[in-house]
């Protein structure tokens, strides 16, 4: 009776785990696991993929070191397509595999539907890429974030125009006329919320406010807008498509403001600059995660990543999303070698005691976790296309350019 | 006042622009009956060969017109032929989900070709900006919006003055009739599905250069152009091309006046509308109104 | 789409249908019970979340034949009302109904102004509404959170839905999928079902069946939005956190809808049997081709698509049914009479003609510019058999669209005297069905995906609510009309003449006291003309007053006690059989002046 229905169970398990995607592989000896969940299929594949490499070559790194207390670190992959998805790769890497975290995300959502898995088993998460602030707004125990959010983004968006835009204008910040457009979902809404705060209490002077979707196939009534309300200073947060239009757009109508600054997303992409050509894209202003043409003296290890990246993908780094889940994860797994054990209390105990100050990790910012464990020397990047690239010119420790703009 | 003829401009342009695509579309719905949901990946593949055509070869966007028809020509005849066609006797539920499949597909095939990055054809100088005044606009989309009336005007002729377009014509009035005429009905629709897409070819050779292709721009497109076929009339060509003008201006003037983020709601609040109110579209006089109940 | 196959199998060996079903069921909460895996237990639930989805959506879209691609709009709407309710402090158990109300109302709001659209029409309506929403619920962001989304606080406990275990989860799942399909099975077994599925193959012909289609639809609406909707709420718990682009999403409306396609629309459970097995499959492809390249999943998967429904258009369970043996296996209640196609008479004596009881007053129709009818009254008594003859394109039809309901006329009048003595005018075609005026349609209009018996019932509804009741009446009919040998057939697969006789029997079940039968008789062969002239004379025998459009000019002849000619939208002349038949106007009108000429020399 007891063996028939263990055999059951036996053939029941050999059956649902060929739903576990086939990752299970034998234990080998010192090793410790741990997740990998970003969307690697889907919509968000490309950059889900790229934040995924900065984990890899981090943990490579730490493997050649000699790995964490001793044991070598595998990575187990799951694959974050859409919300429901998250929670089942979750359930299944803390269940099936038996990871003592998870690093993720990319996509906010995905965040904040696995990491409330992770937080009911017990299990460290550790997001190093998503930007939406409810990620770390719910007094979860177990769940870290590395990375600068969209708070972050509009800080430094709104630090950039007060404390090098407006002086290299020759103007007072609060004669510029601001405008704010972004996209309608999520990471859009968010960043544009916080720079409408940010610049009021700055004293900016925000006269426009647009949302649309990204999917669109026409801005021309923005930039109408924008140019009837004499915008001088556009705020954009955007993919990647509408970015490519709204400078279009904007270039076709004779729209010619004194600053654009993007928001990350398409504007720190190169396929955008080659899309709108060098003499429009140069001289427009981005703020976005650390990038690749900044001062090694502020982001120690940034160019030995790049040859690293290179070296293991044959291409350079499609964006910063890599360098910075490279960042956040060399911090954390350097913490957990310290740590007593792989339990999650004693993972939490040493990730609490991080203390790293600014310019002493390859993305620049310092780690050290406070109120929601949220990393608070997580900073964004100021930078400017010039000459066809795109260097870091804010701020200035980490510059290697200056901010330049034609008038 | 500027501010209102501009507008008035831009959403004329965007009209001429919604017209391209949907007539195409005008035809293959109001012939087939079919609610094609691969619309919006004919047009991105149409995009994707334009850009293909461009890059390689380096010749004149427009050039590859030559290209992109008779591929989407075939394509289209060939999604008639070896999917709706198998499917006639079938649910319409059916043929709307086997489209929405050809969609899925072709969308991650382009992602897997091409990968999800924005593919940028030449602009070749269409997108030099013209006008009147403060009025301005810009050559590629005076040359869509012209094309789009060209377009119609030969379509017209297309289906009153030709053998196979009258044929078309009536089996779009009466299937059973147009078949004791002697009609080859499954061949007229095949016909159908083809010009129809063969339009979209024609649409993709004028929009590539002016839009980035990426492989969803589709999406977008394919529900507006639904709005513009039910709004215009079943299968009336001219009706969709007012429609897809007055559906254009809708889009210009909310966008600017109501706001970016709801004139989505603008558009298909005035669809939903038409919808309830004159389910026969603006412009449509055929009594005979098949999807609505005696 | 065929209904019928595997609703419940009555045929003494379907009980194989029945047990493999509480099989599935059983192993859709004993499976990842035993396995005991978190992983597992997240497959089971998304099974039983899309299953219940699925199956609540084949009410509006597989019953009602209702195309709606909106659904994520009420799930919706299900997620935000729990959401915002847990977020007050109400927990998810009274969100659930609150939502699933909300839903509902929503619902029959958005749907009844649709209501006359079908097809693609309304699925595009039904895309538009999500939109809006969608759009909507992103510019509000001071009720819904915006674009931000919405999360609840994660408090554990059956009172906030959320699990440290996942065995609750995975009962509350069940639960729902559980009651949708009892809903589903239980609505598809009941007098409403029937309406429901009549009113999808034949909107006219169910209306004079007395059936309010309107309502019947804004029913299935409202029933399956609110099941959505608590649907809704419980995933929304489940996941946490929702977002308008993830809830309001016109792909996931699909992905419901196509688990309901691949598995048989329409049927009571193939949503379930699509979703069992897709579920897995997705996760599996995934899972093997996702790490490939990006796209080559989604590639695959649409492919797949499009090939299951080339191959598979009526769904797996039309391949299952057949493994089940619920096909059209021979009756054994048949009795004698299934042997016999001829109807048997009843022997009643002929009543004397009575009193009127239908009377047309000066009826008036304009279609454009066209006359169609002018002036035309008529008066119909108890128990006699009133002809009305004219050329083909006369308006002969019109007039009895007037005198059922279907059509309003421009002037003049209809009335009717009902079981109380009194006329009564009624204005819709339920309003004389239920006066106890039935109708045929010159073409048949057969309820194609339902079995003989069920086309019967349909009609017996009308004077039995009972299903049990109106079964009964239904084989009786059946029989007395020789249709017995039929009654698991699916109409569609009826000859002519049994389609013709089907017309009759159905309206024949309704138990009318006025009968407009139109042209009944064109299209049947010699032999069987003389058995239907039989029918009709047993028919007014037993009391029932008819009309009868006709041109067979046998039965018009024989069967008539008086006779109308129309032509051109006029009475022409009117009397007996024989004399009106040799009026000149009459001739001139069916054959031509010359005939006339020619006669009279």
């Amino acid at each position: 009776m007891s063996k028939s229905r263990s055999m059951f169970r036996y053939a029941a398990i050999g059956l649902t785990s060929a739903l576990a995607l086939g990752a299970g592989a034998g234990a080998a000896h010192a090793e410790v696991k741990f997740g990998a969940l970003y969307p690697f299929s889907g919509q968000l594949a490309l950059l889900g993929e790229e934040s995924a490499r900065g984990l890899e070559l981090a943990v490579e790194q730490i493997n050649s070191e000699g790995g964490v207390q001793g044991e070598q670190v595998k990575l187990v992959q799951g694959d974050a397509v859409d919300n429901n998805q998250a929670i089942g790769e979750a359930r299944r890497l803390i269940a099936r595999e038996g990871v003592k975290a998870i690093f993720g995300t990319y996509s906010s959502s995905r965040s904040i539907a696995a990491s409330q898995v992770a937080e009911l088993s017990r299990i460290p998460y550790f997001e190093l890429g998503a930007v939406a602030e409810k990620v770390t707004s719910r007094d979860l125990g177990y769940l870290y974030r590395t990375n600068p959010t969209a708070k972050d983004m509009a800080r430094t968006i709104v630090d950039m125009i007060v404390e090098s835009v407006a002086p290299e204008l020759g103007m007072d910040p609060s004669e510029l006329r601001i405008g704010i457009i972004h996209e309608d979902s999520s990471y859009g809404s968010s960043v544009a919320e916080f720079e409408n705060k940010y610049a009021e209490e700055a004293g900016l002077n925000v006269v426009a406010e647009q949302a649309y979707p990204a999917s669109t196939v026409d801005m021309s009534s923005i930039v109408l807008l924008l140019k009837e309300e004499n915008v001088d200073v556009v705020l954009q947060t955007s993919y990647q498509n509408d970015s490519v239009l709204f400078l279009r757009q904007a270039d076709e109508e004779n729209y010619d403001p004194k600053a654009i600054i993007g928001g990350g997303g398409g504007y720190s992409m190169e396929p955008t600059a080659e899309a709108v050509g060098e003499d429009v894209i140069d001289g427009v202003l981005d703020a976005d995660f650390t990038q690749y043409n900044v001062n090694p003296e502020f982001a120690p290890g940034v160019k030995e990543f790049v040859e690293d990246y290179k070296a293991k993908y044959d291409s350079a780094p499609r964006s910063g999303h890599s360098l910075n889940n490279y960042a956040g994860a060399m911090a954390l797994l350097h913490a957990i070698d310290d740590a007593d054990g792989f339990g999650p209390d004693e993972i939490r105990e040493a990730v609490d005691a991080i203390d790293i100050p600014m310019g002493e990790t390859a993305a620049g910012y310092g780690v050290k976790f406070g109120e929601n464990n949220q990393n608070t020397r997580a900073k964004m990047m100021g930078m400017q296309w010039q000459d066809g690239e795109l260097v870091t010119v804010f701020p200035e420790e980490a510059a290697v350019s200056e901010l330049k703009l034609q008038d | 006042m500027e501010i209102v003829l501009q507008i008035t401009a831009n959403g004329l342009m965007l009209g001429g622009l919604y017209a391209m695509i949907s007539v195409g579309l005008t035809l293959i719905f109001g012939i087939t009956r079919v609610i094609n949901f691969a619309h919006g990946e004919f047009l991105m593949v149409g995009m994707y060969i334009v850009y293909l055509v461009t890059t390689q070869l380096g010749v004149h966007p427009y050039a590859s017109v030559l290209l992109a028809v008779p591929a989407l020509f075939v394509m289209g005849a060939l999604t008639q032929k070896l999917v709706i066609e198998r499917l006639r006797n079938s649910d319409e539920h059916v043929q709307i989900f086997a489209t929405v499949g050809l969609s899925i597909a072709l969308i991650n095939l382009a992602l897997l070709i091409f990968g999800a990055d924005i593919a940028n054809t030449p602009s070749s100088g269409l997108r030099h900006s013209v006008g009147v005044g403060t009025v301005g606009v810009l050559t590629g989309q005076l040359v869509i919006f012209f094309s789009s009336i060209v377009l119609v005007v030969v379509l017209h002729l297309l289906l009153t003055r030709t053998r196979p377009g009258r044929a078309i014509r009536a089996t779009a009035q009466n299937r059973a009739a147009a078949r004791l005429m002697g009609i080859n009905v499954s061949r007229v629709y095949v016909l159908t599905f083809g010009l129809g897409a063969a339009c979209v070819g024609v649409a993709a050779t004028l929009v590539a250069p002016l839009y980035p292709a990426s492989p969803t721009i589709g999406t977008y497109f394919v529900l507006i152009a639904f709005v513009v076929v039910v709004m215009g009339g079943l299968g009336s060509i001219t009706g969709a091309f007012i429609a897809a003008l007055v559906i254009g201006l809708v889009d210009a003037f909310a966008g600017y006046y109501l706001g970016s983020d709801l004139k989505e709601v603008a558009v298909f609040g005035i669809f939903l509308l038409v919808l309830i109110f004159r389910p026969s579209g603006l412009f449509g006089a055929r009594r005979n109104l098949s999807h609505v109940s005696p | 789409m065929s209904t019928s196959t595997l609703s419940l199998p009555r045929n003494r060996d379907g009980w194989r249908a029945p047990v493999a079903l509480a099989g599935v069921l059983a192993a859709l909460f004993v499976l990842p019970v035993v396995i005991d895996d978190a992983f597992v237990y997240h497959i089971f639930i998304t099974i039983c979340i899309f299953a219940g989805l699925s199956t609540a959506w084949n009410i509006v879209g597989g019953y009602a034949g209702q195309l709606s691609l909106g659904h994520a709009a009420f799930y919706g709407i299900g997620a935000y009302v729990g959401m915002m309710l847990v977020n007050a402090g109400v927990t998810p158990w009274l969100g659930m109904f609150a939502g699933g109300g909300v839903a509902a109302v929503v619902a029959v709001a958005i749907s009844y102004p649709c209501f006359r659209l079908h097809g693609p029409f309304f699925a595009l309506a039904s895309i538009a509404f999500l939109e809006v929403f969608r759009v909507l619920a992103l510019h509000f962001s001071g009720v819904t959170g915006g674009a931000t989304g919405m999360m609840v606080p994660l408090e554990t406990g059956w009172m906030w839905m959320i699990f440290q275990d996942r065995l609750p989860s995975l009962i509350i799942a069940f639960g729902l999928m559980l009651l949708t399909l009892l809903v589903a099975w239980g609505l598809r077994q009941h007098r409403w079902g029937f309406y429901l599925v009549a009113t999808r193959e034949r909107e006219s012909a169910a209306r004079s069946a007395g059936i309010g289609t309107v309502k019947m639809r804004l029913l299935a609406v409202a029933i399956s939005a609110a099941l959505t909707a608590m649907l809704g709420t419980f995933h929304a718990m489940y996941l946490t956190f929702i977002e308008p682009g993830s809830v309001f999403s016109l792909t996931f409306s699909i992905q419901i809808a196509m688990f309901a396609l691949i598995g048989g629309i329409g049927t009571v459970f193939g949503p379930l049997v699509g979703t069992i097995l897709l579920v897995p499959v997705t996760e599996l492809a995934r899972g093997w081709l996702g790490a490939e390249a990006v796209g080559l999943h989604g590639f695959v998967y649409g492919s797949v698509l499009v090939i299951a429904v080339l191959f598979m258009p009526d769904g797996l369970m039309s391949v299952l049914s057949r493994f089940f043996g619920a096909g059209p296996a021979a009756r054994d209640d048949d009795g004698a009479g299934a042997t016999t196609s001829a109807p048997s008479r009843t022997q009643a004596q002929r009543a004397p003609i009575g009193d009127v009881v239908l009377q047309a007053e000066h009826l008036d129709k304009h279609f454009g510019g066209l006359h169609v009818t002018n002036d035309v009254s008529l008066t119909l008594r108890k128990g006699e058999v009133l002809g009305v003859i004219g050329p083909n394109g006369a308006g002969k039809t019109t007039v009895f669209n007037m005198l059922s309901g279907f059509l309003k006329p421009d002037s003049g009048r209809v009335s009717i005297r009902g079981a109380d003595g009194h006329f009564h005018s009624p204005a819709s075609p339920g309003d004389f069905a239920r006066l106890q005026l039935g109708r045929t349609f010159q073409i048949v209009q057969p309820f194609a995906a339902m079995t003989v018996e069920e086309n019967i019932m349909v009609g017996a509804f009308h004077r039995h609510p009972a299903v049990a009741d109106a079964r009964r009446s239904a084989r009786e009919i059946a029989h007395r009309m020789g249709l017995a040998r039929y009654l698991d057939d699916e109409a569609r697969g009826l000859p002519i003449g049994g389609l013709k006789r089907l017309e009759i029997a159905r309206v024949m079940a309704m138990e009318p006291r006025v009968l407009l039968l139109d042209e009944v008789m064109a299209g049947i062969n010699r032999a069987d003309l003389q058995e239907a002239i039989e029918l009709v004379r047993a028919i007014r025998d037993s009391g029932v007053s008819i009309i009868a459009i006709e041109h067979v000019m046998q039965a018009i002849m024989s069967l008539s006690d008086r006779v109308i000619v129309i032509n051109s939208g006029e009475v022409i002349a009117e009397g007996a059989p024989e004399d009106v038949v040799r009026q000149e106007a009459v001739i001139e009108a069916y054959l031509g002046k010359e005939s006339v000429d020619a006669a009279a020399q």
